[in-house]
């Protein structure tokens, strides 16, 4: 089976390069090369008309595609960076193109904001009075089309969300890579994109901690004060609630973020409990546990092995439903203050998908000055970026498989 | 004439993967000169700390800064009269947006330390956006 990705030469920055098929069982030895003029018209806005530049490679898997949803547009830079980070390299924006872009690009993965299939502008939506977050701002069959497009290998011009200006900006060439991540408001909202993700994850952050966040983030600015920031909160929670709240039904995985309950009347939003909340029989995922899967356990790491200072460490693990799923639930309230207790603890979980000890642990520092470094967020994020690791190995080596056992057949 | 130079240099570097500054006999003299001033120029800005470099960020920052008090006021004055209004709604809603943009532009500059112009101002130094500051 050949994919065939097709290039415009313009767009190229440098040479062409050419895969090497290496799959030889099946028969491929040569490359091929044709120029010829393109006449269909690939997914989006096509800009320009040169030559194209085909490349066919036999075995080239199909793109795997992540969804991750969370309110905010693409400010999910802190869980984006950790999970490229596990898959080797910084991510990016394309170099060369628009200052703007939402894009990050590394050496396996492509992240797209999804606020880029805006349909209406800020002007636009000013006069139809909608928010960013209403689906009636946003171009579901576009979105559609270029994910579906993306992961069958071809590359397509993708609009951009200009956050500044809040205009669309001309379009950016995203080609395919080996995993696509789309983030923002809607990634599970339109069914068809649901049944295009290999694997979808919402962060559900609630009310008392996003006000919390927010604070942290705006009161700095000077046009804010606490009442800004808290109607601004209310004011977008009916459509938030409406459109984007019914999306984690749906997620493979949840990230539950809540107010810690081991300080009594906590308002502070810093230390937090955390709760990974994983599908039961998804495909690819086997969810982590701690001591037995399928059983229940509370677990205090504090003790005489190991000592914490206030307000120490809790874990909690255990089935659940969640919205009629089958769900196993493990959660984490408190905070890490020094390395053995991390280390510690990664020791004591299981199916993290690993590939050595330490893994997690090692991970979590390289990005320790990331927002949640020392509590639950960062750990279940870099757990999250393992698994789907995982995820991405499994899916991939099935796919070398499959043919190999249509040659035997 | 530096100028001149100057532009051929960014010009090669398009078709030159490697360094912009790769020299070659006829623009030595140039480039190096350019070597010199940028280094110079980069190693005072990181003595200051994470922060904008180029002047196209610094004035993306005021002008953020600048949208976030302005439409903070005008959301107060749209919600005056109806709260659960769909203009009171949009008016929160573009205050949240610039909030994050600027949050967003603040977590790049201080926590990866990479300015957005980065890229753009390696192949495009002459211009406006892309002075930079030495203070």
């Amino acid at each position: 089976m050949a994919v065939c990705s097709a290039y415009t030469t313009q767009s190229l920055h440098s040479t062409c390069s050419i895969s090497t098929p290496a799959k030889t069982h099946l028969g491929f030895h040569q490359k091929q090369v044709v120029f010829y003029r393109r006449s269909s018209k690939r997914g989006g806005s096509g800009s320009s008309s040169g030559p194209c530049v085909i490349t066919c490679s036999a075995g080239d898997s199909q793109t795997v595609v992540i969804g991750l949803a969370a309110d905010s547009g693409c400010g999910k830079s802190t869980f984006m960076r950790r999970l490229t980070s596990v898959f080797g390299g910084a991510a990016e924006p394309p170099k060369g193109g628009n200052p703007d872009s939402n894009t990050l690009i590394s050496d396996m993965t492509t992240v797209i904001c999804l606020d880029d299939y805006h349909s209406l502008d800020r002007t636009g939506r000013k006069e139809k009075g909608v928010t960013a977050l209403d689906p009636r701002a946003n171009d579901f069959d576009l979105m559609y089309e270029q994910v579906k497009a993306i992961k069958s290998g071809v590359a397509v011009d993708k609009p951009i969300y200009n956050h500044v200006t809040g205009l669309l900006d001309p379009p950016e060439l995203i080609k395919p890579p080996k995993i696509l991540v789309i983030e923002g408001l809607h990634p599970m909202f339109d069914e068809r994109v649901r049944d295009l993700l290999d694997f979808s994850i919402y962060l559900d952050i609630s009310n008392e901690v996003k006000f919390a966040w927010k604070i942290q983030r705006d009161m700095a600015e000077r046009g804010h004060s606490l009442e800004s920031i808290r109607a601004s909160i209310e004011a977008r929670k009916p459509d938030f609630d409406a459109y984007i709240d019914p999306q984690k039904k749906y997620a493979d995985a949840v990230i539950e973020v809540l107010p810690t309950q081991l300080i009594p009347d906590d308002n502070e939003g810093k230390v937090l409990r955390v709760r990974l909340i994983m599908k039961e029989g998804v495909k690819h995922f086997s969810p982590v546990y701690l001591f037995d899967e399928g059983s229940t356990i509370s677990w205090i790491p504090c003790g005489r092995k190991l000592t914490c200072s206030y307000p120490g460490i809790k874990f909690h693990y255990g089935p659940d439903t969640y919205f009629g799923n089958e769900v196993s639930i493990l959660e984490m309230d408190g905070q890490f203050d020094r390395l053995d207790e991390l280390i510690y603890v990664e020791s004591h979980l299981s199916n993290i998908s690993t590939r050595f000890y330490g893994e997690v642990t090692q991970q979590m520092l390289k990005h320790a000055d990331f927002p949640g470094s020392n509590n639950g967020t960062g750990l279940f994020q870099t757990i999250v970026g393992l698994k789907i690791r995982d995820l991405y190995e499994q899916i991939t080596s099935s796919k070398t498989a499959a043919p190999l056992e249509a040659t035997k057949a | 004439m530096a100028t001149l130079r100057l532009h051929s240099l960014t010009a090669a570097s398009e078709k030159i993967p490697t360094s912009p500054f790769a020299p070659s006999s006829r623009v030595l003299s140039a480039s190096f000169h350019c070597n010199e001033k940028r280094v110079s120029r980069r190693m005072t800005i990181n003595a200051m700390g994470g922060g904008a470099k180029y002047k196209g960020t610094q004035m993306r920052e005021k002008q953020l800064s600048d949208m976030i008090k302005m439409k903070v006021t005008e959301a107060k004055q749209v919600c005056e009269g109806d709260e659960t209004s769909d203009e009171c709604k949009v008016a929160w809603d573009e205050v949240e947006e610039v909030s994050q943009a600027k949050a967003d532009l603040r977590l790049r500059l201080e926590v990866e330390k990479k300015d957005p112009l980065e890229s753009f101002c390696l192949e495009n130094p002459e211009t406006e956006e892309c002075k930079v500051y030495d203070d």
